[in-house]
Parts: C-alpha cells; structure tokens; sequence
C-alpha cells in the first residue's frame, strides 16, 4: 500500500536555493516564504551550514557538482533542480547530483508547494528503499554462513530439516535474527570446523 | 479633481451559487459607493462588470476581456475555488490582481490574489475543535465534487482522525445535482455525532431539506444532537432554505449584527463584508499616491504606508472567528473566538498540534 505523503512539518523549515541573485530567486523566495519556510539565497557553492536544510534548490544550468559538500547523489535532504535549458546533457546532471524533484524557469508564481511535497516524498522513499536494501544485501550476504550453519549442526546427528528448525529455535532464544543465530554458531564451531570460508573469499 | 479608475467585478449572477455571487457583488457595489462619496480619498472607483452565468469556462476569457479591452487592473470576483483558479493564470499574464471574497479550502498564496474571506484555520479548524467536546467525534462529511469539497474533507479527515475521531462516510455530488437520497441513507444507518457539510447550492438545499425531514422521523437526526457545520453558508442562502435552515452551525468572520469587522456598516452577510472591505482596502491602497493605477498589487502593497489589512506574506487578513447557529430564521453567535491570521499552508503554528502521536498508553 502507497503510504501517505507527509503534509505537515512544513512550518519553519529551512530551504537554501543555490542560484546567483536573479528574478526567479526571489519568486521562489516569495512563494516559498508565503507557504511558511525560511529561505537563504547562496551562489556559488553550499556552505556547511547548509547541512542542516530541510530542502535545496539548485541551479542546473549553472551547477556542477564541486557545489556540494557531499557525493553526487547522496544528499541528506531533498533536492529540487531549478531547470531553464532542458537539455539533455543538464537533465543528466541533474538527476545525477540527485534531483527529487524539478521547476522550470523562469519560477513566477507557483509550482514550489508541489515541488516541496514531491521532493520530499521522493526523497523518503527513496531512503527507505537504501534501508531495505541493505538489509536484503546482509542476508544475502548471509546466505553462506546460513549454510554453514545448519551443515555444522547436522554434522551432529540431525537431519538438514531438523538443523534448520533448530537454527531458528535459537534465533528466536537469543531474539537477534536468523543471519546472526548462523554467524554465532558458525563462530563457535569455526575453531573446532576449521577456518570459516566466508572470511577468505574475497 | 478625483482620478478616475476602473475597477472590475467578475461574479455570475445566474447558476448555483447566483445568491452568493449576489451578496458579493452587493457589497463591492457599497463600497464603491462609499469609497465614491468620500471626497477625502480623491477617487471615482467605476466598476466594469462581466458576468459568466455560473460557467466555469467563461471565468478566464471574461477576465482577458476585461484586462485587454478596459482599464481595469484589479478585479473583484470568483464564488468557487474552480473558477479562481481558472482566472490566476490570466491575472498573472497582465500583472493584474484578483480580490476574492469567499471562504476557501487554503493552500494558495498567488502573489496576484488577494484572500479577504476565511482559509480552513479561520473556518474549518475552529468549527471541529468546537463540535468533537460539544457532540462527539463520528462525522459524517459531504462536500460538491470538486476542490473545495474534497480538500475540505481531507483535512477535517485528518483532523478528526488525529483527535481520535472517527469519519463514518464520505459522499460527493456534482455540482448542481439533487440527488442526495443515498447520503441521507448512509447518515441514516450510520448515526453520526456531526455532519460537515460541502456541499454548494442545490445540491446543499436539498440535502438540508432532506435531513431536516430525517430529525422529524427521528430524535437523533436534530440538531441539539447531531447538527448539521457549514464553513460557507452565510444569510445570502437562508431565502433557499427556508425552515430547513433552523439549527445549522456555521463558521464565519461576521454574522449579521455583530458589530467590529469590517469597521462601519451593517452587511447582509460575510460575503457581502468580505468583498466590501477587498475593495475598501484596494481603494486605499490606490489613493495613496498618484500614478498607481498602474501599478501592480505587489507595488502597491510594497508602496503601502499605512496599516493595510493584507498580510506581505501570504496575502490573506487577520479576520474574526465565531461560531453561530440559525436560531428563528436568523444567525446567533454561540461561541466567538480571538481573531486569526489567515494561514493558509497551516504551517504557522498548527504544526504542533497536527504532530501530536496518535499512539496512546495501553495497560
């Protein structure tokens, strides 16, 4: 199920635009300022404080990515791109340097509300996605201790099926997760089973 | 000498919502005539009217008619949400301005609009927070289809649901169709403690007149127990209602004889306030100084040296808030409120209260 987009918390946050002085900044200044944010204006790069923004609009005629202290792509908070030339080769930069959202130039008298709900709406499932797939990546990761695991356990007279269900037995005993009941009983067999192959595959 | 100045009014003054239109119109035509007979102003405001008969299509070319071929630069108008909408686009293209004098469902702040009725945290807000102590939290909510219905109940939604309330039923209807049988039905069987009404029109006449032949079947249906809240319905639409009308709950900025906004005069409802005072307030802007005629709202309001009543920001007003009940034909204030700033994104200081957790202590 599609979760709701968050409306609210929109009061009193802190929105950089990232643009020299110019007519749409100030439009975007007003309409942003009208919706309830606070807005600072800065060109030619994003200082450190603007770490701490809710939301950053950026120049994509102008920009390049030494304008950002973080990896192209990986900023900690929405990103809306300030479009006026809609090449091809901009369009690439921006959704490179990690756009959620765009508004067209020249900005007049509306479009930021939407950009602001997009962008973060964007933005949160997009970390969530990075949350789900790590953790998916780990167990995956896991699968070969898994194996090992329940190989070392029917090792000692169970059947696969009764080594598995005795796996997740202890898994729930100890409440930590599967992968990590695998990695525990593959570290105390390992001295007995002799150098754990999970560690030298690389 | 006084400048003479064009100024234009755009309402329709046939189709569903005419009355309102009416009531508007009235009260831009007094001001006018006031700001006319006022000599110390040195203005001779003359209005130039177009009417789209309650077709939304005919808002945008009407308003370019007035814009390309007359002087006007601001212009007073628009009932529904629709057709403002319809019109911004144009006032923007021409640099001109709209002054709308009817509550709407918020989340607009168009540097070219200026906001003299209430937005939901004037109207909507206050309205729920008075009726979930006062008869419970199980609504029931109607509403027109289009954005003032469905933007209105999405937020009484939320709001109601944060307050641990709970919406038994949700029904629309086009705008002017009578068919309010089914909506009857649904509050019928799901006994609500309040009912909000968004409906427009005739369609809302009819759903009123049906419920209140539902409170004769049935005690629970009247309104000391399970009234019926509007958030636009003024004096301009009891002539419709008739009886049908006793017992209904608004929320507004004026009701007839309370005295204090929008300064002098008796007005027939707040529509007609609402709109007397955009085009008091436009007057006073443009007699501040020769030449601005032609100047944009934006310069107007900057050019502003006296105490406007246009908020810079999101150009809404601080209006009063009350709440009133038809009592023998006629509104009676029950409960009256400090006067609010308009807020229209909800983003000055309600945020507070939309964040409480909904998670509460189990033992």
């Amino acid at each position: 199920m599609r979760r709701p987009i968050r409306i609210q918390n929109l009061g009193g946050a802190r929105a950089v635009i990232l643009h020299r002085p110019h007519p749409t900044v100030q439009s975007l200044t007003r309409q942003l300022t009208a919706i309830g944010l606070e807005v600072t204006q800065v060109w030619p790069e994003l200082e450190p404080a603007a770490l701490g923004a809710d939301f950053i609009f950026f120049d994509a005629d102008m920009g390049h990515d030494g304008q950002f202290p973080w990896e192209p792509g990986a900023s900690p908070m929405p990103m809306i791109a300030l479009i006026g030339s809609e090449a091809p080769g901009r369009i690439e930069w921006s959704l490179q340097a990690g756009a959620h959202a765009q508004m067209l130039k020249p900005v007049g008298d509306h479009g930021a509300y939407s950009a602001l709900l997009i962008a973060r709406d964007a933005f949160d499932a997009q970390r969530l996605l990075s949350v789900e797939v790590a953790d998916l990546r780990r167990r995956l990761d896991e699968r070969q201790t898994v194996v090992r695991a329940v190989t070392l356990l029917a090792a000692r007279g169970k059947t696969e099926a009764e080594a598995y269900a005795q796996l997740r037995q202890m898994a729930m005993a100890w409440r930590v997760s599967f992968e990590d009941a695998a990695a525990r009983i593959v570290a105390r067999y390992a001295t007995d089973g002799g150098a754990d192959d999970r560690l030298t595959r690389r | 000498m006084t400048r003479r100045i064009e100024i234009g009014l755009l309402y329709s003054r046939s189709g569903s919502y005419a009355l309102i239109s009416e009531a508007c119109r009235a009260g831009a035509h007094a001001a006018i005539a006031m700001v006319n007979a006022d000599a110390s102003l040195g203005l001779t405001l003359v209005p130039v009217e177009r009417d789209p008969g309650g077709n939304v299509d005919l808002y945008g070319p009407l308003c370019e008619d007035m814009l390309r071929n007359t002087g006007v630069r601001h212009v007073i108008g628009c009932v529904t949400s629709w057709s403002r909408k319809e019109v911004i686009p144009t006032v923007e293209k021409y640099a001109a301005s709209l002054w709308y004098a009817v509550p709407y469902e918020g989340f607009e702040a168009s540097d070219h609009v200026v906001y003299t009725h209430a937005c939901p945290n004037q109207h909507l807000l206050p309205l729920l927070d008075w009726v979930m102590p006062a008869h419970g939290r199980r609504a029931y909510l109607t509403g027109s289809n289009y954005i003032w219905g469905w933007e209105m109940n999405r937020l009484a939604r939320q709001t109601i649901t944060e307050a641990r309330g709970e919406v038994l039923g949700e029904r629309y209807l086009p705008i002017g169709s009578r068919d309010v049988g089914r909506m009857i039905d649904e509050i019928r069987y799901s006994r609500p403690d309040f009912i909000l009404n968004s409906l427009i029109g005739p369609s809302s006449y009819d759903f009123l007149a049906a419920y209140s032949a539902l409170g004769q079947d049935d005690p629970h249906f009247r309104p000391d127990r399970c009234p019926v809240l509007s958030c636009n319905l003024t004096e301009c639409e009891l002539p419709a209602l008739g009886a049908a009308a006793e017992g209904l709950i608004a929320a507004g900025p004026y009701f007839r004889g309370v005295s204090g906004w929008p300064g002098a005069g008796d007005f027939g409802s707040s529509h007609e306030a609402a709109a007397f005072a955009a085009v008091r307030e436009l007057a006073r802007l443009l007699a501040q100084r020769d030449g601005s005629e032609g100047d944009s709202l934006a310069q107007l309001l900057c050019g502003d040296t006296g105490q406007g009543i246009v908020d810079a920001e999101t150009h809404h007003t601080t209006l009063p808030v009350m709440i009133a009940q038809v009592r023998g034909g006629a509104f009676q204030v029950i409960q009256s409120r400090k006067p609010v700033a308009g807020d229209p994104y909800l983003t000055r200081g309600h945020d507070a209260m939309a964040t409480v957790p909904t998670l509460r202590v189990v033992s």
